[in-house]
């Protein structure tokens, strides 16, 4: 009986026990929609309108305020920001790419992939001594990795700047940052009988030249480089379309599978996998097929070959089998992080319609996967990532502004209310979390960054060349294969890489820095800041550049001085040309932007702030991303880490 | 009632009627085997090689014994293998027609509704013109969702195909005034599934096909449907059925031939 009661004694320890693990926790519910580019402005207008109901009522019951964003205001800084508490000084993050100051190349920001150290070759094949690493570069814990510690149960979907993931106890799935299968931010493969389509590499893809041949079409996927080959070529996988002579339709044959596709439609999920080396080596992947046209060119798209989220190559998600678990539930899915093809669109193999047929499919995609979580969710913290209003933002800007350079009357009547759509379909996702918040629970709806139009280029490279802080060796074009490969060192003060980086030729960062750190340094930035501001459009007299951020003033933690020596913050209307961000020399410092990729916000940071709303009261003033993982954590009453620099917007400050 | 869902289970459940299906065909080849062998011989057989392996390890100093040992094993082991033929022949004719039909329930899955699949037809002969006169009479459930694709270098047509209800159908191929039918089953249960109907073809109509033949005088080779292949779901791992049969029904047989004592 005694021993009865002992037993009966130490289970209740042990339930009270579990609840003060959790006791701050109870069933305290936090939900973030994290919603990529929800522009203020355009919100504060649809909600005006009646289009978004939702958010108007959240807005009119809670609160609406705008969000101070990062400096720069780049997503995979932004979502840093929100993660970690801390600016890029302490997480690390002050752009898409980086640049090594020893050699001059430039890599993914977020992270590294890398393939084994040691090999042994033998003949052709090269037998890997050890495994391969993914590595991410972002510092600092991230919210959900303090939650983790405190037993409070959270889920993560798709937040950038997450690739690897972090280890975590909850389900969390990589987002903005994650590669396609050939380590790219996403390659399509476009196959043509065309000779005269622009053969060969483009941006952001791949145009292949093939022959059809009695109706039939040989080819293959490209996929991962093979690096179990000498030189490592990249792995191919063939098929075959069967063209019908007459009708606009084929059947396409890959591995052991076989569909038809007609004329203007797309595949589903298609799994392909590479054999790297017979019987030891195979990579997995899926891609999804549009045949644009079959008579009488015969024009197919392909995907990027994503990572099959049912065999993951790389690590994907957290557990490591939640990526496949969520596949059963809602099929094949977009795992490369920006699913999206806005290259495809810009290289002209998409066209609008086709374009926004894949893009309605990456949004179907997050809602399916929304649908089946969101159920699921009962206690602790729910992050879920939408990034169809930022890269439609970015496609889509030219066709609701005439000012554009890019603007069509025509393409802009038949598809101007698609910006609209996407925002409605957002408003739509929101209306299905909002009967589900309660007195136990904090809504926070909220977006990394505003949106702006981008109708002009400014070269920053070609400006400082002109300007004489950049000298060319004798002899050569301004522009060579690698970035910045003509560029004379040792006459050189300062150099652009990136969207809004700035650098020094600093003696003892750069290889051959000529720039002596200091006074002289800060002379220089002084001067260059001067100058920038100075800059006005001869096309209409507007000042260019409206901000120069220098990183002493912006950033502060252990990184501060790892990036980028100052920020260029641009006007309204420009950004950044593409060929200046990776080291080239354009002729002309302006040019108008004609690329459909149309609207843009790495620009100054004041001009593009996001949105914060909340069921509750938001008492901060000026709220910032970098108060958002402090909120998050003070809803279950957990202090801030020391290194964040933010604290919760439902306190007053 | 638990009983009832018990049977319910063993009825319909893949997994289910292959366990049982395979202590069963274990139990049945150890039976098989036992009846139609020499099992005195094949147990006398077996000792002596299993004498001559000792022999091999305790004289192992001395070379003679050793080799001599050695070619008794070979000639054992060859004595043995032609004792274990015929009944070996008794056991694997029947399994083997019993694996095909099975695998015609267990291999491939009905087509599930809504989702496309493929029809494909070979025509007889390379140069025949009957591609552009063959047409598909569907039922009111099936429809055909794109234009047929004339595949010239295979001498195929294919069509895509959804089907909007459950249920077992016929589709009708016609071509130069003559037709045939092909079986279409739509639905999840478990059902005799024939992926392909054939003209002629004997041995691959046997192991093929589970419809009877089309007429010689019907100018098609084969008509096929791209059913989905069944996986037998184990720890949350799929696999075609064959595996876990195969592993199963050597475990089961293992263990009855030691309780009936039969020598294998």
């Amino acid at each position: 009986m005694c021993l009865l009661a002992l037993c009966a004694a130490s289970l209740s320890l042990l339930i009270s026990c579990q609840h003060a693990k959790g006791g701050a926790v109870g069933s305290r519910k936090v939900i973030v929609l994290g919603i990529d580019g929800l522009d203020p402005d355009l919100l504060t207008k649809f909600m005006a309108d009646g289009k978004m109901p939702n958010f108007a009522r959240l807005a009119a019951q809670g609160s609406f305020k705008r969000l101070t964003t990062s400096i720069p205001p780049q997503s995979p800084v932004a979502w840093s920001n929100l993660i970690t508490g801390m600016n890029s000084g302490g997480h690390g993050i002050f752009d898409f790419i980086h640049r090594d100051p020893k050699n001059f190349q430039l890599y993914f920001s977020t992270s590294r992939v890398e393939g084994p150290r040691h090999n042994l070759r033998l003949g052709s094949w090269v037998i890997p001594l050890g495994s391969g690493s993914a590595e991410q570069l972002r510092h600092g814990k991230a919210f959900w990795e303090i939650l983790d510690e405190q037993g409070v149960p959270n889920y993560v979907y798709r937040i950038p700047a997450n690739f690897p993931p972090v280890a975590a106890k909850g389900k969390t799935l990589s987002g903005m940052g994650t590669p396609d299968l050939r380590g790219t931010y996403g390659t399509f493969t476009f196959y043509t009988d065309d000779p005269t389509a622009g053969l060969g590499e483009v941006e952001g893809g791949e145009v292949v030249l093939v022959d059809v041949k009695n109706n039939r079409v040989a080819s293959n996927l490209i996929g991962p480089d093979n690096t179990f080959r000498r030189n490592s070529p990249p792995s191919v996988e063939p098929f075959t379309v069967d063209v019908d002579p007459l009708e606009p339709v084929v059947r396409i044959a890959v591995e052991d599978q076989q569909f038809v596709l007609k004329e203007g439609e797309w595949s589903g999920w298609v799994p392909v996998e590479f054999k790297l080396m017979p019987l030891i080596g195979s990579v997995k992947g899926i891609c999804r097929f549009y045949l644009k046209q079959t008579h009488p060119r015969f024009q197919l798209y392909v995907s990027p070959i994503n990572i099959d989220p049912r065999n993951p190559a790389l690590p994907i998600s957290t557990p490591s089998d939640y990526s496949s678990d969520l596949a059963k539930q809602i099929g094949e899915f977009y795992t490369q992080g920006i699913a999206e093809d806005t290259k495809a669109l810009t290289a002209g193999v998409l066209d609008d319609k086709e374009y926004l047929q894949q893009a309605h499919e990456v949004l179907s995609e997050h809602r399916r996967a929304f649908d089946a979580e969101f159920p699921k969710f009962h206690d602790g913290v729910f992050f879920f990532y939408f990034s169809s209003l930022d890269l439609n933002a970015h496609m889509l800007w030219r066709l609701t502004d005439p000012q554009s350079p890019a603007y069509d009357a025509a393409l802009a009547a038949q598809y101007g209310s698609s910006l609209e759509e996407f925002y409605q379909q957002i408003d739509q996702v929101l209306g299905e979390v909002l009967p589900k918040v309660d007195d136990n629970t904090t809504l926070l709806v909220l977006s990394d960054h505003g949106f702006a139009p981008y109708r002009r280029s400014f070269n920053l490279n070609t400006w400082l060349l002109n300007n004489g802080y950049i000298a060319l060796k004798e002899g050569v074009s301004e522009n060579a294969s690698e970035p910045l490969a003509n560029v004379d060192w040792s006459r050189t003060r300062a150099y652009g890489l990136g969207l809004n980086g700035l650098y020094l030729n600093l003696r003892g960062r750069e290889r051959q820095g000529i720039v002596e750190p200091g006074s002289q340094a800060d002379a220089l930035l002084s001067q260059l800041r001067q100058k920038l501001l100075a800059v006005r459009d001869p096309k209409d007299g507007s000042q260019v550049i409206t901000r120069i951020d220098l990183a002493s003033e912006a950033y502060q933690g252990p990184y501060a001085r790892a990036g980028p020596d100052a920020l260029v913050g641009y006007n309204r209307g420009y950004r950044a040309g593409w060929k200046t961000i990776l080291g080239a020399f354009p002729a002309e410092v302006l040019e108008d932007n004609t690329n459909p990729w149309s609207g843009d916000h790495c620009i100054d940071f004041t001009k593009v702030p996001g949105v914060l709303l909340s069921n509750r009261k938001i008492e901060a003033q000026a709220p910032a991303l970098t108060d958002i993982a402090p909120t998050i954590l003070a809803e279950f009453g957990i202090a801030k880490t020391r290194d964040m620099m933010g604290q919760s917007v439902f306190q007053s400050r | 009632m638990a009983i009832a869902a018990f049977k319910f289970f063993l009825l319909t459940s893949p997994l289910a009627i292959v366990v049982v299906l395979s202590v069963a065909v274990g139990v049945l080849m150890v039976v098989l085997f036992g009846y139609t062998s020499d099992q005195e011989a094949i147990g006398l057989t077996k000792d002596q090689v299993k004498a001559h392996l000792l022999a091999v390890r305790l004289y192992r100093d001395q070379i003679p014994v050793v080799m001599s040992s050695y070619g008794k094993i070979l000639r054992g082991t060859g004595r043995y293998l032609k004792l274990s033929f015929k009944p070996l022949l008794w056991v694997i004719i029947p399994i083997t027609f019993l694996v095909v039909q099975v695998d015609r329930y267990l291999g491939a899955a009905p087509l599930p509704p809504n989702r496309p699949f493929l029809l494909t037809v070979h025509l007889a002969g390379q140069t025949s013109d009957a591609p552009n006169d063959v047409t598909l009479v569907l039922p009111s459930e099936i429809t055909m969702t794109a234009p047929p694709v004339h595949v010239p270098s295979e001498n195929a047509i294919v069509w895509r195909l959804v089907s909007s209800k459950e249920g077992k159908y016929e589709v009708k191929i016609a071509t130069l005034g003559r037709s045939a039918t092909k079986a279409v089953r739509v639905g999840s249960d478990l059902t005799r599934i024939s992926t392909v109907r054939l003209r002629g073809q004997f041995w691959n109509r046997m192991f093929f096909s589970a419809e009877p033949p089309l007429p010689e005088n019907f100018p098609v080779e084969s008509i096929s449907i791209n059913y989905p292949e069944r996986d037998i779901q184990i720890a949350g791992y799929g696999m075609n059925w064959i595996w876990p049969f195969f592993i199963l029904s050597m475990v089961a047989g293992f263990i009855f031939m030691k309780i009936a004592g039969i020598r294998i």
